[in-house]
């Protein structure tokens, strides 16, 4: 018999495979019960993201294999792959003009942007009154896109200040909305311009995080501004600009309103339609809802690859994304 | 364990009553405890003066009947339809819906309209024009009360038309030509200054109903006699749309010219809308819209004159909980004769310069009416080709609109997109 302040003496073996089990029961119901915890404290935002990402993204995806006129949910037909295979036929606008048109609004308007906030960064991180600039430059991104498209809109009229400065210095008027040769690039402008605060905000905070030594050091070697921003600058500015190109090239392959606001339905004759705008006109103006879900997914598609492809040249050029 | 289980079912019914929450719609049936029925009437009447013109009538309406009020919700008309069928697909539906006809078809074969009792499809078809009852009738059925017609003719400024040498309206196209290359003029540095003809780009109404026009007054037709196939490419219709580019090639149409500021401003000679401009162009012009004229849209050759006509109407949902009483109050809107012997809506429509749908109160309202313009648009009703309103109409039109604007823009042949776009529309009509 043993008393209670008497250790408790069991053989070797015998202990071992107890204590630990019991010990490891007790752990796991305690992870159990945090996991749980965590779960129902997560629950709210889980419960966003499953109704307004989850859910709308299964149904799309139903959607894009169904045929369905909107208005009544008894009536979704499925077609298995007809939609895709319609938008992607030689016969169809949906490729060309309308997908070549978002890739190249896309890529030229953060091509544009790109160029543009890296000088302006550059630039505002040499001279003083910092926090003014870069609050200038970002006042696009604070004012809607209906009023930044209305105003250049009328900026773009051949009566307007743009057609008035061309005039002035002997220049004949541009037809810049109403020529389909214009329209895509002048809206090009428009959304570069409007997205040109953010990526100076952010290539800014990437510019102050590289060490002022390496400039010191270049300085004394004997670099020049160009050197020291092709040889430093710009490599060390890689992740930041690879952010910056992502989110870009995303917004731009999604955008709609400007070009709604700009050019109506993507006119004149389709050269400003792009693909969110198409098929916003499927669903919402024809009730083609699994044509416009179709294309939801080819564009998601496109995205997705594009995504991939910006991560490995970066990832090539030594750049860690992870 | 017992405890586990029951927080797991808690969590998953407090999630599942959570998404209920975000998800169901209103179950509201529109009626309150004390027996008031509240009815939703969604428009496009969305700025003055149609807005406070139909807020007016309602107010009217709901002072006298206290049991059923009515309620108005606007949104502008390029945002109408899609309201519709969001409102639809989430639950959420008006009672009554006021719907441009060529979606009619759509409209239909999705389900949302109710169908208009037989004793009140029967009084429209007696009482309401032609043109009317085609903007508000789809394969044959009434689908609601016609609230407006709109037919097209040719608007023309008398005093820059007079400065080219026309005493009157142009009666062809070479005239119409001719006026239009002499109004235009253009400044030192090529900016229009003053057009000959007005063109409207980028709204499918604006670009497509001028051209349907100008190919109903060569001869032509949307479609064939037997209603099966749309017939865009026919001879009529390329000649149209040649017509329009050779404006635009000539010079005498600059399609970046803002026409419709600057026909009332007295710097576009011609140009071809709708009646309901009028009502536009008498607020913005004052004394000045004595300078403006209204003929017969002209054809090739004299003596030859075309029109399109489309309309609204105003029917009720078929999600509506209070369908009698929305057909009780349409009735009292668009047939109850007041004092003089006109209806609510057709007095309405007049005061706007919009052609009542109802002849007898264009009739009665014609004796008030001192616009000799307005009555361009309601001879038009004889001879206006109707605005056809098969399922896919939104979306042949749309693609009629861009064919039309790449001939105009100079990157197709007329014949061409033309040829696209009958193949286009019949196959959407099931011909393909």
């Amino acid at each position: 018999m043993t008393t209670m302040s008497e250790p408790r003496i069991e053989p070797e073996g015998a202990r071992t495979p107890v204590l630990p089990t019991r010990v490891a029961k007790t752990k796991n119901r305690g992870r159990r019960k945090e996991a749980w915890t965590a779960y129902v404290l997560l629950a709210p935002s889980l419960l966003f993201f499953l109704v307004f990402l989850l859910l709308p993204s299964i149904f799309a995806v139903v959607l894009s294999l169904s045929s369905w006129g909107g208005f009544d949910l008894s009536t979704i037909e499925f077609v298995g792959l007809e939609n895709v295979a319609r938008i992607l036929s030689p016969d169809s606008t949906f490729v060309m003009p309308i997908l070549t048109n978002t890739l190249v609004f896309a890529f030229g308007s953060v091509t544009i942007a790109v160029i543009a906030s890296v000088a302006i960064a550059q630039f505002i991180e040499r001279i003083s009154l910092q926090g003014f600039w870069r609050t200038l430059y970002f006042l696009p991104l604070v004012t809607t896109v209906v009023a930044v498209g209305n105003v250049w809109k009328y900026l773009y009229q051949p009566s307007g200040f743009i057609n008035g400065v061309l005039n002035f210095l002997g220049f004949k008027s541009i037809p810049f909305l109403t020529d389909p040769g214009t329209a895509l690039p002048s809206v090009i402008v428009v959304a570069a311009w409007g997205s040109i605060g953010s990526a100076i905000l952010i290539l800014t905070a990437g510019l102050k995080s590289i060490p002022d030594t390496y400039y010191e050091a270049a300085e004394i070697d004997g670099a020049n501004s160009w050197q020291q921003f092709w040889k430093i600058t710009l490599p060390l500015l890689r992740p930041t600009l690879l952010f910056v190109l992502i989110t870009q090239i995303i917004g731009g392959l999604q955008s709609f309103a400007l070009i709604n606001v700009m050019t109506g339905n993507g006119g004149p004759a389709n050269s400003t339609n792009v693909a969110a705008l198409e098929m916003y006109q499927q669903a919402f103006a024809f009730g083609q809802w699994g044509t416009a879900s179709a294309m939801a997914m080819v564009l998601f598609v496109i995205i997705f690859v594009i995504t991939l492809i910006e991560l490995w040249f970066f990832r090539t050029k030594g750049e860690d994304t992870e | 364990m017992r405890h586990l289980t029951s927080l797991r079912v808690s969590a998953v019914l407090a999630a599942g009553a959570l998404m209920l929450a975000g998800c169901s719609g209103s179950s509201d049936d529109g009626a309150t405890g004390d027996g008031v029925v509240t009815l939703n009437l969604l428009t496009h009447y969305g700025a003055d003066p149609l807005k406070s013109g139909l807020q007016k009538m309602v107010e009217t309406w709901n002072a006298e009947n206290p049991d059923i009020q009515v309620k108005t919700q606007a949104v502008i008309f390029t945002d109408l339809l899609k309201t519709i069928t969001v409102r639809q697909t989430g639950g959420r539906s008006a009672d009554i819906v006021q719907a441009y006809g060529l979606w009619g078809g759509q409209l239909v074969q999705a389900g949302v309209l109710a169908p208009v009792p037989d004793d009140i499809a029967a009084a429209i078809k007696e009482d309401y024009s032609s043109a009317a009852i085609g903007a508000a009738t789809v394969d044959g059925q009434i689908v609601g009360y016609p609230t407006e017609v709109q037919t097209y003719g040719l608007f023309y400024n008398k005093m820059l038309l007079a400065e080219a040498g026309y005493d009157k309206a142009p009666q062809t196209w070479e005239e119409i030509q001719d006026a239009a290359s002499k109004i235009a003029q253009r400044d030192d540095a090529g900016n229009t200054t003053v057009q000959g003809f007005g063109l409207i780009q980028g709204w499918d109404s604006e670009v497509v109903h001028p051209w349907l026009s100008l190919m109903q007054a060569a001869g032509g037709q949307f479609l064939s006699d037997d209603g099966t196939e749309v017939e865009f490419n026919s001879e009529a219709g390329v000649s149209a749309l040649q017509f329009e580019r050779d404006l635009i090639d000539s010079g005498a149409t600059d399609l970046s010219f803002d026409t419709p500021a600057g026909f009332p401003a007295e710097q576009v000679g011609m140009t071809i809308n709708a009646g309901y401009l009028i009502g536009s162009l008498k607020a913005a012009m004052g004394d000045a819209y004595k300078n403006v004229g209204v003929a017969p849209v002209p054809g090739p050759t004299a003596g030859t004159k075309g029109s399109l006509g489309y309309g609204f109407f105003m029917g009720v949902t078929q999600s509506s909980k209070n369908q009698d009483a929305a057909w009780k109050f349409l009735t009292w809107l668009n047939a109850e004769k007041g004092e003089d012997g006109t209806t609510p809506m057709g007095a309405f429509q007049y005061s706007q310069g919009t052609i009542p749908p109802r002849p007898e109160d264009s009739a009665i309202l014609a004796d008030t009416a001192a616009d000799p313009n307005l009555q361009v648009f309601v001879d038009a009703l004889e001879y206006a080709m109707s605005e056809p309103n098969p399922p896919a109409s939104q979306e042949i039109k749309t693609e009629l609109q861009k064919s039309i604007e790449s001939v105009w823009v100079g990157q197709a042949e007329a014949a061409d997109v033309l040829d696209t776009a009958t193949d286009f529309a019949n196959s959407k009509l099931g011909n393909g």
